[in-house]
């Protein structure tokens, strides 16, 4: 009796597991958006003051822009290991015009006052992260403010932090500055795109995931809808609620926008969005989870998905969640770095200095950069249908863009205008073996695989 | 800003629904439930009993000041070698030349002559396991008199403060997160079982859990009788069988390679491969504790080191990656490269501890799906 149990058993799993394989693979899209969906997320309308505007972006959601349509920033107070960095709330811009030229030690264990690479093309923190300059005549709006700068021109400020533009914006829409999502631990002070409140009731969040614009709870749980309710009725009965917890709406709680609410049963309210109700999924144990759609017709909410990636690259399982992967099945990675300056200024973009890459991906040897982190290569007619995803020419020698006409250019895939990489030391598809790769996991100068969701975390990395 | 609803108890981090299992289990035992009962039996049902690994550390046999096995003192780390490397003189130094050097060195080692005094393990006492079945010079001799014990690594690892207890930082703190993270949950399943004392046949195997641990009132020990499901999902890595036999209370196996989950402050995702290895637990109804030993993957080892421990956090403990990777190097004693004939893995042990859990396979999945989403109910 027994070996017939264990073998049921065994039937059972390798069934699971071979289910589980093809879902992975099969419904690599089930993360994103295609670049002709033209879902955006609602926002709250607010006074702003004349020449700025809202512009919908594809990572990030609604930003503000300046009259420009540049993308507009914030740098908050963040800590490092031996002291804070950053623009204080409702206090002065730190980032001025000065040209940093040592370390500042806040990153221990390296002693602070060693001489920055490459100091005769170091730009300063207001040559990369351009002020917001108001006029003489601009005047203060709702959450808009007006900040004196050292050189006694005025800033606009949002919220209490000082406004900037980032120099690698070039569209309306781009947000290659800077990113809402979590702070990674022991990255650099970094800058976030500011925008205007999504348009969603009280008890609900928007948390930006490798996925795109994740709607959680108040706790930060994720937030499901399944296939086959109606608008206006919930058909998840008794035994499906054991599962799936119906998001209650309060008594006075109003329909808005996207926003809807039907009596479940008499005298109980649920929310729907978008013309489907919304649950928690109970077995949910980390935040963010994307766990519950793993069951068929159950899907997380999202107010909108970030864009689909090159074509025919892939999603593969890990031992942690899904990551990225090019057309062979090898992991994506990407490279980040900030330097250890008060400015904390980047270090992870061609057009930036190469010189900390080329230490971590090839212990200062660009040949051997190219063998052991190799960018991950476009065909020649690549072309990318979202501004997020594109390809570009790389000089293999130096790290930067190549120059037009440069025949021994690499032509390379980028995301946020970034090129994206593999690891010579990952086998097969799903290996993950450089994931956290570098200083501080790969947080500060190394390389972080492209986790689509990860299991164990909280998808936010 | 993302709100923290994680409760801190003694050691053990906590999320709020893993609470909620915790009084979900202690329900059932209030009301007599069958996990109470199988508990009260020694947790050995159809034959089966398992356990969840709730500590971890290198085995390091330590004396009094370590006189004995570190005569020299300790070994220093990235802070002390980058002062003999550039003394404070008011010489200006590049960043490029310094601190981008000395991290290129940890992510491309070399095993070229160590230029640093490193100190290794002296004497002959260590904790572990007879691997290879030989008796030779290398070998150390257990505390309990066991001659030909193979422990490499603690000869390479023994003097970095960083790895002794109970103040190491790794040694703290790679035990704590392997608490507090699922990611880390491993667990072993001992199948036709006879008698917890004596059975010529039984088997184990290894899991990972995807729950979290069933903290005491102490939040540092914890409590037998909870459950675990199985993570079919994305741990196929971590399932491997053992053929082994229980004597006098104590089950051994026979050697198989294992993958171990191991990450830190979870910014990684690493592992842990230990070639060989074998289990020596002493088993309890309500647990067991013991040693497993094997030949640990050296470049799996350091890989794992540096992505979940920054050069920042090796610096509290004097840990030198690259030292180290050459003393791994030098030191290693199994499984050669059959181009190079160099050895790729280290002879080793480690000390652990499991508490009995209940072990839920898939088909048991929608049954604890139930079970928490009751407790839900009543926590409310």
């Amino acid at each position: 009796m027994r070996p017939l149990r264990s073998m049921v058993n065994f039937i059972m799993i390798a069934t699971l597991l071979a289910a589980i394989g093809t879902v992975a693979r099969a419904d690599s899209v089930q993360y994103l958006q295609s670049a002709d969906n033209p879902t955006t997320e609602d926002f709250v309308r607010e006074s702003m003051p004349p020449g700025f505007s809202v512009e919908a972006t594809e990572l990030e959601g609604p930003v503000f822009a300046d009259s420009r349509s540049r993308t507009l920033y914030r740098w908050h107070l963040q800590s490092l290991r031996n002291g804070d960095t950053g623009d204080r709330r409702d206090g002065a811009s730190a980032c001025n015009g000065h040209i940093y030229r040592e370390s500042s030690g806040l990153m221990s264990p390296y002693p602070a006052g060693l001489l920055l690479p490459e100091l005769d093309k170091r730009l300063s923190c207001a040559d990369v992260w351009p002020p917001v300059i108001a006029t003489a005549n601009s005047v203060p709006v709702g959450k808009w403010t007006i900040i004196k700068r050292e050189n006694s021109s005025r800033q606009w400020a949002y919220d209490g932090y000082p406004l900037y533009t980032s120099i690698l914006d070039r569209q309306r829409g781009d947000v290659f500055g800077g990113t809402r999502r979590r702070e990674k631990s022991d990255a650099p002070a970094v800058r976030e795109p500011v925008g205007p409140s999504p348009n969603i009731p009280p008890g609900f969040r928007v948390n930006t995931v490798a996925s795109g614009r994740l709607l959680v709870g108040h706790e930060g749980y994720s937030i499901y809808f399944r296939d086959g309710d109606d608008s206006d009725r919930s058909n998840c009965d008794q035994a499906c609620t054991r599962n799936w917890e119906p998001v209650l709406a309060p008594e006075t709680a109003q329909a808005q926008g996207e926003w809807s609410i039907f009596e479940r049963s008499p005298g109980i309210k649920q929310w729907a969005f978008r013309k489907k109700p919304l649950y928690t999924h109970t077995a949910d144990q980390k935040f963010g989870s994307l766990v519950g759609s793993d069951v068929p017709g159950w899907h997380n909410v999202y107010t909108q998905r970030a864009p689909i990636p090159p074509e025919a690259f892939t999603v593969q399982d890990t031992r942690s969640g899904h990551v990225l992967a090019d057309a062979r099945g090898m992991t994506i990675y990407i490279y980040n770095c900030g330097d250890d300056a008060l400015d904390q200024l980047a270090c992870d973009h061609p057009d930036t200095t190469q010189v900390y890459r080329f230490a971590i991906c090839g212990g200062g040897d660009p040949a051997r950069c190219l063998r052991t982190w190799p960018p991950v290569l476009a065909p020649k007619d690549a072309k990318s249908e979202s501004r997020s995803w594109s390809v570009m020419d790389i000089d293999p020698k130096t790290g930067h863009r190549a120059v037009p006409g440069q025949t021994d250019a690499l032509r390379v895939w980028a995301f946020r205008d970034r090129p994206v990489y593999n690891f010579a030391g990952d086998r097969k598809p799903g290996d993950i073996a450089g994931d956290a790769w570098g200083e501080f996991y790969g947080n500060r100068n190394g390389f972080k695989a492209f986790w689509l969701r990860d299991d164990f975390r909280n998808n936010d990395e | 800003m993302k709100r923290d609803l994680t409760v801190k108890i003694g050691r053990s981090v906590i999320g709020p629904r893993v609470l909620l299992v915790a009084a979900m289990s202690i329900a059932i035992c209030g009301a007599g439930g069958a996990a109470a009962k199988d508990a009260a039996a020694g947790g050995l049902k159809d034959r089966t009993i398992g356990y969840v690994l709730t500590n971890k550390y290198w085995a390091i046999h330590q004396t009094p000041g370590a006189k004995t096995e570190c005569p020299m003192g300790f070994n220093d780390g990235p802070r002390e070698q980058f002062k003999l490397l550039f003394p404070d003189n008011g010489e200006k130094r590049t960043l490029l030349k310094t601190q981008l050097a000395r991290e290129s060195e940890v992510w491309f080692p070399t095993t070229s002559k160590e230029p640093y005094p490193f100190y290794e393990v002296t004497g002959g006492i260590s904790i572990g396991m007879n691997l290879d079945g030989k008796v030779d010079d290398n070998d150390f001799t257990s505390p309990d008199g066991v001659e030909g014990i193979d422990n490499q690594l603690y000869r390479a690892i023994g003097c970095i403060a960083n790895y002794r207890g109970p103040d190491g930082t790794l040694y703290h703190f790679t035990n704590k997160y392997y608490q507090q993270h699922n990611y880390n949950r491993v667990l072993i399943e001992l199948t036709g079982v006879d008698s917890l004392t004596s059975d010529s046949d039984v088997t184990v195997t290894t899991y990972r859990g995807l729950d979290g641990l069933l903290a005491d009132a102490t939040g540092s020990d914890f409590m037998p009788g909870g459950s675990q499901r199985v993570d079919m999902r994305w741990g196929e890595e971590f399932i491997q069988k053992f053929n082994g036999k229980i004597v006098d209370g104590i089950v051994t196996t026979e050697a198989a390679d294992l993958v171990l989950p191991q990450t830190a402050a979870f910014q990684d995702t690493t592992i842990q491969t230990i070639r060989g290895l074998r289990f020596q637990l002493k088993l309890t109804p309500d647990g067991a504790e013991g040693l497993m030993a094997g030949y640990t993957d050296v470049g799996g080892f350091y890989y794992q080191l540096n992505a979940a421990w920054s050069t920042h956090l090796q610096s509290y403990g004097q840990l030198s990656s690259p030292s180290l990777y050459r003393a791994l190097h030098r030191l290693a004693d199994g499984y050669p490269d059959p181009e190079t004939g160099a050895n790729t893995a280290i002879s080793s042990a480690l000390d652990v501890k499991f508490t009995q859990v209940f072990i839920l396979h898939p088909s048991q999945e929608v049954a604890a799906k139930v079970r928490r989403q009751s407790n839900v109910a009543l926590v409310q």
